[in-house]
């Protein structure tokens, strides 16, 4: 294998990992206030949506995803309000929203533009590279030559990584999704802290949907998240509910897809079904070395009923 | 309080079926046929589900017909909306694509009197209810390899599929051997995106592909293809060296590297079947769509990309291939 061939497959695997890192980090999130939302997909299409809307109608990106952020939260407020003060069941309300808020996605696009074979496309956000560094060979345009939103995605693993380890307000967080009642007696508002979780879940879930139509593709089209939503879901439990963990699930996914378009591109012999097993089945893998008995957070899934006893 | 809703449902029920009875003994003169088409992907994907949405519409307008869709739905409901629309009492179902042509033969079964047109369904396919529309898929692909066989400098040609279609494939076969017969040193990448919506996707194959060297490319994936266009114009910057051939609309002006399009007519073939709907002829028939009965041809070149000697080349190339002589 080639240099070239290489770097240019890692610079594709950053650039296919980027939306479902701010994903996956959204999930994480949800998750160590103890919800689970398998709606990310959901929240992602209208996210992209409304991006990709603000993008095309005012020609700027950062406002795009700006506003797809917002999009995701407006979303995810529905399932917040389900299960936190009615404390549905959270598979029921994710999935909901999975087949909720892509509708309302393709219905606003369709108000929006009529039924038209024009295809409409909008300003994409330019990458910034950052001087000196960028011309490092190999290294400089792999990490130092992208959008602000890669930068950002990264410096975000790092904060949530010191947060959710090394400050009292990330423990206080982490341990509403693992003993609720526990966090209670200790004077921890355990409703503020699963609403926030919601709305950090949304903005960030949102932002992904974002990141698609306004720094990936300058178009938007039904079903353009193609299941990154859930792709994310796995890259959590795969991290083991930890930044780093997500990361490198993140990373290891977006390289092997990114492998595997290179080596489809690259034989006409193997069938190309064969190729695109290959995330999903380095995945597995994945998991069944490194599995461990991490469980993730204890309450998880469960409906917090306050004055239950 | 139980009772006198189901009393309530029960008159509903009653009044309902009368007003069914009612219509049914109005004069069938009067009778506005009805067409719906189920899609896969968006029907404004500025590709393949538009061009059909809009065919359905332009052959629908010129008949008088009224139509209805519902698209971007996943394969395990395409059974369930074609039953919907038989049920709402629909004359036609367009289904455009291959991908259909299980759901269509299951529905079909159940539903005698609704008529159903299947896009590039098999010759095979026809019943005494179900039509075949096949534009020539074998005469598309020659096109756009003819196309990229005359244009190519690097000798490498790129094609992304959406899934592994019997139209597709041939479509890539013929792509490739045209392409070899103009020029034997020609080399084709080709990939599938296993989806026709992941817009990201074909930007990736795209890129791929160009860093293979590939500078004329020619795809059969709907969305996925205009993720292809949008990478090929990232990579061109303001110089436009690789250049993309559309199908089945004419796609020249819709992305700069677009240098023509090979068109497919599909209301012309979808008119035929209308035609026949009204006429109570539909059924056990392959609708053919080929360059010699105009239904598919060769769109407007992008001047520009494209001088009048290689315009000229490649007309005299098609006429070849439409007499059967090309690559003799």
């Amino acid at each position: 294998m080639n240099w070239n061939l290489l770097s240019e497959v890692l610079i594709s695997a950053v650039r296919m990992a980027t939306p479902l890192l701010f994903v996956a980090l959204a999930e994480l999130y949800s998750e160590r206030a103890g919800l689970v939302n398998i709606g990310l997909d959901g929240i992602m299409a209208f996210g992209s949506l409304v991006g990709f809307l603000v993008c095309f109608w005012t020609g700027n990106p950062f406002l795009g995803v700006l506003c797809g952020a917002l999009g995701g939260v407006l979303v995810n407020m529905v399932y917040a309000f389900c299960t936190v003060t009615l404390a549905g069941q959270q598979i029921v309300y994710g999935m909901a929203l999975n087949i909720f808020a892509p509708a309302l996605a393709s219905f606003i696009y369709r108000v929006v533009f009529g039924v038209s074979s024009t295809l409409a496309q909008a300003t994409l956000m330019k990458t910034v590279s950052i001087p000196v560094l960028k011309d490092v060979p190999f290294l400089g345009k792999l990490l130092f030559d992208q959008t602000p939103m890669v930068y950002g995605v990264y410096l975000l693993v790092i904060v949530t990584a010191i947060y959710f380890n090394r400050t009292k307000s990330g423990l206080n967080y982490k341990a509403v999704g693992e003993y609720p009642k526990a966090a209670e007696t200790m004077g921890i508002n355990v409703v503020l802290h699963k609403y926030i979780a919601c709305i950090l879940c949304g903005f960030l879930a949102g932002m992904g949907g974002a990141y698609l139509t306004t720094c990936y593709v300058n178009t938007y089209s039904d079903g353009i998240v193609a299941g990154r939503g859930f792709i994310a879901l796995a890259a959590v439990i795969f991290g083991r509910w930890s930044a780093s963990g997500v990361l490198l699930a993140c990373l290891l996914f977006g390289f092997f897809d990114a492998m595997q378009l290179r080596l489809q591109v690259g034989t006409d012999l193997i069938p190309y079904q064969l190729f695109q097993m290959i995330p999903y089945v380095m995945t597995l893998i994945a998991l069944t070395i490194f599995g461990s008995k991490i469980a993730g957070p204890k309450s998880k899934g469960k409906p917090y009923y306050r004055e239950e006893r | 309080m139980k009772k006198i809703l189901a009393i309530a449902l029960v008159l509903c029920l009653a009044v309902g079926m009368l007003a069914g009875c009612a219509k049914e003994a109005a004069p069938a003169a009067e009778k506005t046929f009805k067409v719906a088409m189920i899609c896969d992907s968006s029907i404004s994907d500025g590709g393949w589900g538009a061009a059909c949405y809009n065919g359905m519409t332009a052959a629908a307008e010129s008949r008088g017909w009224e139509t209805a869709y519902t698209d971007a739905i996943d394969q395990s409901a395409y059974a369930d909306t074609m039953i919907s629309y038989c049920d709402l009492g629909y004359d036609m179902i367009f289904a455009p694509g291959n991908q259909y042509s299980d759901a269509v033969v299951q529905v079909a079964a159940d539903y005698p009197n609704v008529a159903f047109a299947v896009l590039n369904g098999s010759t095979e396919l026809p019943t005494a209810n179900i039509m075949s529309i096949l534009p020539n898929a074998d005469q598309i692909g020659s096109i756009a390899g003819i196309i990229a066989g005359l244009m190519s400098k690097t000798n490498v040609i790129g094609f992304i599929g959406g899934m592994e279609l019997d139209t597709t494939k041939s479509k890539l076969a013929h792509f490739t051997s045209a392409a070899q017969a103009i020029n034997p040193d020609i080399k084709v990448v080709s990939a599938y995106a296993g989806s026709f919506n992941d817009t990201a996707k074909g930007m990736e194959l795209a890129a791929s592909m160009i860093n293979e060297g590939a500078d004329v490319f020619f795809g059969d994936a709907s969305a996925v293809d205009s993720g292809a266009r949008q990478a090929i114009d990232q990579a061109n910057g303001d110089n436009v060296t690789i250049v993309d051939i559309g199908q089945p609309a004419d796609l020249l002006g819709q992305n700069p590297c677009v240098v023509s399009s090979v068109v497919t007519d599909n209301a012309a073939m979808i008119a035929i079947c209308l035609e026949k709907v009204e006429t109570g002829t539909f059924g056990n028939e392959v609708v053919f769509g080929s360059l010699e009965n105009g239904a598919v041809y060769l769109g407007k070149f992008n001047d520009a990309l494209v001088d009048a000697d290689m315009q000229t080349k490649v007309a005299d190339y098609i006429k070849q291939l439409q007499d059967g002589t090309f690559g003799n």
